[in-house]
Parts: structure tokens; sequence; C-alpha cells
């Protein structure tokens, strides 16, 4: 191969790699607040199934994309805030209705859909966002289209990973948040109401699970079908484990992801010999690879996924 | 239970249908004439054999979603071995080679996620749930290349050769029931034997407890947990095996969206709506095996997705682990804490 192809397969994967990190990306960042504060959330995948159809749904009927999106977040805030219910003031396992969580989302999108839109109709399809191209800029070489020709929801989603990154790092919430997380008696000590935060918590993480969910709908294929985040929400879970629990992390693991994803599907042009469900497989073994690398040196919020319950 | 039938009733309603209606049909579909029994069965042989499987490492509180991966590949080797096997043994050895080769076919898949878990702490069910999706297109790709069947192949279709009818799980006399329902009930009580009566079962019990009291009770918990993923995961194995020598009898692709295929996402939540106890796993098992039976049935006739079970599923599981768990004075008590 000569130079100059290999750069074009560089600048591929580079513009194509944030559309389809992105998904990962916003479910993982809301998953990232709710590990700090100590609950892991398992349904983010029934959440952003929930979030993909709601936008879609929103979207066809209203045609309005922000519309969409809010709606999409605010079905994600139920489902995160029924999720608090049980796992913060019910002190249910949270593994079990995580599971549960991703059942009845799963199981709602498809229902949704084919209430609205029957079994055997062709899928209805909706425009992807625009992309903004900003003049002169995004001719520059080999980084203009990949920094400055994104969709608008891709920069207001990295000012979400500054903000998130700031919130926990650098103000006194957000040590609160993860003091939470840690030992919510300590927080209690200090004055701090544990059940608060992690309330609030899962209320961001379930949010941004739905804007994650819309944004495969509405940012990438433009359409739903069964099943259609194909595991992306168990993956978002998984990056929050490589990124150990730091949003800066997080986003790099995300754009591995996003980057696995074009490359296995320009592998399957450039080497259709390969069996295509080979590539298929890829990100999941990815995903193996990378919590079997990064498992052993990642140290949870010591209180993830226990109830706090007050006095013992 | 009872609470989340009613409230996915309510989903009818979105398909211009009434609830009770709704309801009553999914209901007798599944358990009101003979033939909606047959087809009831049919569907809880498989759910039936991985529940019980499901019930062992749950009991240790490890949460081995990947039932579907070790589904498949039960399925995948339980295959292979019968086609090789088939024209030099006799038909009931070929069985029990199949049966032996399908739990080592599933304990394989479970062990890799057990190993992260036990030595680098990785979550199971993050884990166990990416086999499933490498097992999925393992199989999809199995039965569109190597081992799709002569006759398949013509007509371009992704199934591997089927299994010779006399090789296949004989019917019980007098009924259209495969034998691997007796399978499954043998599985059943043999467990709930080993969880109630023998050491292995009260040890996984304390480490479901908490690892702590495991640990000072001086319970070798990694062996322990490996072991219970390698029953689940061979149980699993055979819950394929059957399926393929019972009602499919070839090897047809299952993909991640089609849950009428994915017993193993199934077993779940019968093995949680019977507090994993192995005998109220059959009931449980018939129940929504009915259910999923009656759905298919409903899909048939009023175009309602079979979609809608996943989350009568999904509602089952969170209002009987909260059955489960508390009683209802106990839980306002703990609330007002």
């Amino acid at each position: 191969m000569n130079v100059a192809l290999i750069i074009l397969i560089i600048e591929t994967i580079l513009i194509g790699m944030i559309p389809r990190a992105m998904p990962i990306f916003a479910s993982a960042l809301g998953e990232t607040v709710d590990q700090s504060a100590g609950i892991l959330n398992l349904g983010v995948e029934g959440i952003m199934l929930m979030g993909a159809i709601t936008a879609l749904l929103v979207d066809f009927f209203y045609h309005n994309p922000v519309l969409a999106f809010l709606v999409a977040g605010f079905v994600g805030l139920i489902f995160g805030a029924i999720h608090g219910i049980l796992v913060i003031s019910m002190k249910l396992d949270q593994t079990v209705i995580g599971t549960a969580i991703w059942f009845v989302g799963w199981g709602l999108s498809g229902v949704l859909y084919a209430a609205t839109f029957g079994l055997s109709s062709s899928p209805p399809t909706v425009p992807t966002l625009p992309h903004i191209y900003i003049p002169y800029l995004t001719n520059i070489p080999f980084f203009g289209r990949f920094i400055f020709g994104e969709d608008p929801l891709v920069y207001i989603l990295i000012g979400a990973l500054i903000a998130v990154d700031y919130f926990l790092n650098h103000t006194k919430q957000g040590l609160n948040l993860r003091t939470v997380g840690h030992d919510p008696r300590v927080a209690e000590i200090m004055g701090v109401n544990p059940y608060l935060y992690r309330y609030a918590a899962v209320l961001f993480g379930g949010f941004m699970a739905g804007i994650g969910g819309a944004y495969i709908t509405l940012g990438i294929v433009g359409s739903f079908y069964f099943d259609i985040t194909a595991g992306m929400g168990f993956i978002a879970v998984a990056l929050v484990y490589f990124g150990k629990w730091k949003p800066y992390r997080v986003f790099v693991g995300t754009l591995i992801f996003g980057a696995v994803y074009v490359f296995y599907f320009m592998m399957e042009d450039l080497y259709p010999k390969i069996p295509y469900e080979f590539y298929q497989m890829l990100p999941y073994i990815v995903t193996l690879i990378m919590i079997l690398v990064i498992g052993t040196r990642a140290k949870p919020p010591a209180s993830l996924a226990i109830p706090y319950i007050k006095g013992e | 239970m009872i609470l989340g039938l009613l409230v996915s009733s309510a989903f009818f309603i979105l398909f211009r249908l009434s609830p009770f209606i709704g309801l009553a049909t999914l209901l007798y579909e599944g358990f009101g004439t003979v033939y909606g029994w047959y087809n009831t069965l049919r569907m809880t042989i498989p759910l039936l054999i991985i529940a019980v499987g499901l019930s062992v490492p749950f009991t240790a509180k490890f949460w081995n979603i990947g039932a579907q991966g070790q589904f498949i590949l039960g399925e995948i080797f339980a295959t292979w071995i019968g086609l090789l096997l088939s024209k030099c043994v006799p038909p009931l050895a070929d069985i029990i080679i199949a049966m032996f080769f399908a739990f080592i076919g599933g304990a394989i898949w479970a062990i890799p996620p057990t190993v992260m878990k036990l030595y680098s702490g990785a979550n199971e069910i993050i884990t166990t749930l990416m086999m499933n999706f490498v097992a999925v297109y393992l199989l999809l790709w199995l039965v569109s290349g190597p081992m799709q069947g002569a006759q398949a192949r013509l007509v371009g279709a992704p199934s591997s050769a089927p299994i010779p009818a006399q090789d296949m799980l004989p019917l019980i006399p007098g009924t259209q029931i495969s034998t691997g329902f007796l399978i499954g009930l043998a599985l059943a009580i043999i467990f709930y034997w080993i969880l109630k009566y023998t050491e292995f079962g009260y040890e996984l019990k304390l480490i479901g407890e908490g690892e702590q009291v495991a640990s000072y009770s001086g319970i070798n918990i990694k062996r322990q947990i490996f072991l219970s993923m390698i029953i689940s995961g061979g149980i699993s194995g055979i819950a394929g095996m059957v399926y393929v020598y019972g009602i499919t009898s070839t090897l047809i692709p299952q993909f991640f969206s089609d849950i009428s295929t994915s017993f193993g996402y199934v077993g779940i939540p019968v093995a949680l709506m019977s507090s994993l106890n192995p005998i109220g796993i059959i009931f449980a098992s018939i129940f929504l095996g009915g259910i999923l039976n009656g759905a298919f049935v409903m899909e048939a006739i009023y175009s309602i997705p079979i979609d809608v079970v996943i989350t009568i599923y999904g509602l089952i599981m969170i209002f009987s682990i909260i059955g489960i768990m508390f009683d209802l004075p106990k839980l306002i008590k703990r609330w007002k804490r």
C-alpha cells in the first residue's frame, strides 16, 4: 500500500468514527456519573432503545429534531427515575433491576414501533442531522472535515464532556457525588444527602442514555429496526470501566469504538473473502479484550451497586 | 407477577384491542386447547432446562446473562457431532454423545467470562452478554458457510443438514411432546436436590448472601463459582441440543433481535420469578412458555409483535423480585428509614 492510500484510510476512519462513537459516548457519559454516585445502571441498553424509538416517532410526526432529542431525553429521564425508585428507595438488586429495565425498554420499543408503523411495512425514514460546515476551516486538508464538519450535537456532547469532567473533579458538588459513590456513610456525616445525589445521578444517566439512543436514529441511521442498539448500551457500560470513571478516558474509549465500527465497514469492502460475520463480531470481541486488559487495574467506586441503608 | 401481566395487558390498547380480550386470548392460545398445550410445552422445554441451569450461579448471585450464547454453542456442538456420527453409532448412543458434547460446548462458552470475573473483577453481565453476540455471529457464519446443508445451499437458506429422523429424541407415546420435557423434569429434580441438600448448594447460598461471610466460613469461593458456571453453561448447552434434536432438527440462525428463539434471555425471568427453586421453575417455565406461545399466535392474528412478551417478562422480573426480597410491610418500613 502506498502512503496516499494509508492517509485516505486514516482520514476515512477519523471522519466516520465521530458519529459512530457518539451514541455510545452520550450513554457512557451518563453512566460515568451514575457509577460515580455508586449506581450501576445496566438498563442503559433498554433506555437507549426507548430513546431511539421516541426520537424517531417525534421527528417523524413533527419534523422537529430538537424536540425529538428533548422528548427522547425525557423518556430516558423517566426510565432513570423508575430505576432510581427501585434501586435507591426500594434497595433492590441493581443487577437484576438493570436487566429488567433492559427487557422492558427492549420490548416496549419494538411494541411502539409496531403499533405505529405495523409489522410488515417498510421502515419509516427521517432525515439525519445536518452537518455544520464552517467555511474555509472545513477545507483544511486531512483534519478539516474531521474537526469542523460534524453535526451540532457532536459539539454539544463535547461541551457536556468538558462540563461533566469539570463538575466531577473541580466542584464541591462533584466531590460530594464521588463521596456518595465511595462511602455514603461518610457523605452522610459530611452533611450530604446520599439519596439526593444518587437520584440526581440516575436522572442524568437516564437522560443521557435517551439522547444516545436518539442519536442512533436521528444522527446515523435515520430509521429504526428491532433492537437497533445491538449491545451498544452494554458496550457503554464496559467503556466506563475502561475509562476508569474519568470522563476524558471514557471519551477516548468511545472514539476507539467508533474507529472499530468504521474499520469493519471498510474491511468488509477491502477484504470480502473473510466472512462478514467475523467483522460483526469485532466490536464485541474488542469489548471483551478491553475489559480483560483494563479490568485488573480498574478500581470501581467502593460502594458501586451497593444500596445505601441508613443506620446499617 | 399477576400485577406484571395486568400492567402489560394495557399495551393491547395500542393495537386497538381491549386489554381484557388481549390477555384472555394470550392465555387461551397458550393453555386453552390441546394443540395450544403441545406448542406451549415445545416452548417450555428449552426454557425449563436453561432456567434450571441458571438457578445454580444465580443462587451465588453470579448473574449469568450468557445462557443464549451457551445455548447456541450447545446446538452447534450437538449438531456437529450428531451429523458426524449418525451413520456409525446407534441412535441412543448418538443422543448421549451429542448431549455430552453440548454440555462441553456450553461450558466452554461460560468459561471466559467466569475467569475474567474471578481474576480481574470484570462485570459478568457485560462479558457474558458480549459472548452472546459473538455466538450469534458464529452460528450465522457456520450455517451459511461450513455447516450449511447441501439442500439448504441449493435454495440459499442458512441452515444445516437435518439430523436423521431416527436420531431425534422420540415423542412421549400418545402425545406430541418430545421426551426432552422428561429430561428437563429430571434435571429440575436433580438440581432441586443439589441446591437444597448438598454442601455445594449450601455453599453457593452462603456466597450469595455475602462473600465475606462465605470466606470466613472457609469456602473456596472461586472454585464454587467456577463450578456453578460450568454447570450452568453446560446445562444451557444441553438445552440447545434438546432444542435441535427435539424440535427444529436443523441448526438455524438465531438473531439477537428475534425474541422467539431467545430462550437464553427468557430463562432469566423464569429462574427469578420462581425464587431459584428448580421445582418452581417447572411451573414458571410452563407459564412463561405459554405466554410466549400465545404471543406467537397473536402476532399472526392481530399483528402484535412478539416483542410484547419481553416487556411482560421485564415487568414480571421487577414485580417478582419485589415480591422475593420483601414482604410489603417490611418494604414500607425500609422505605421510611
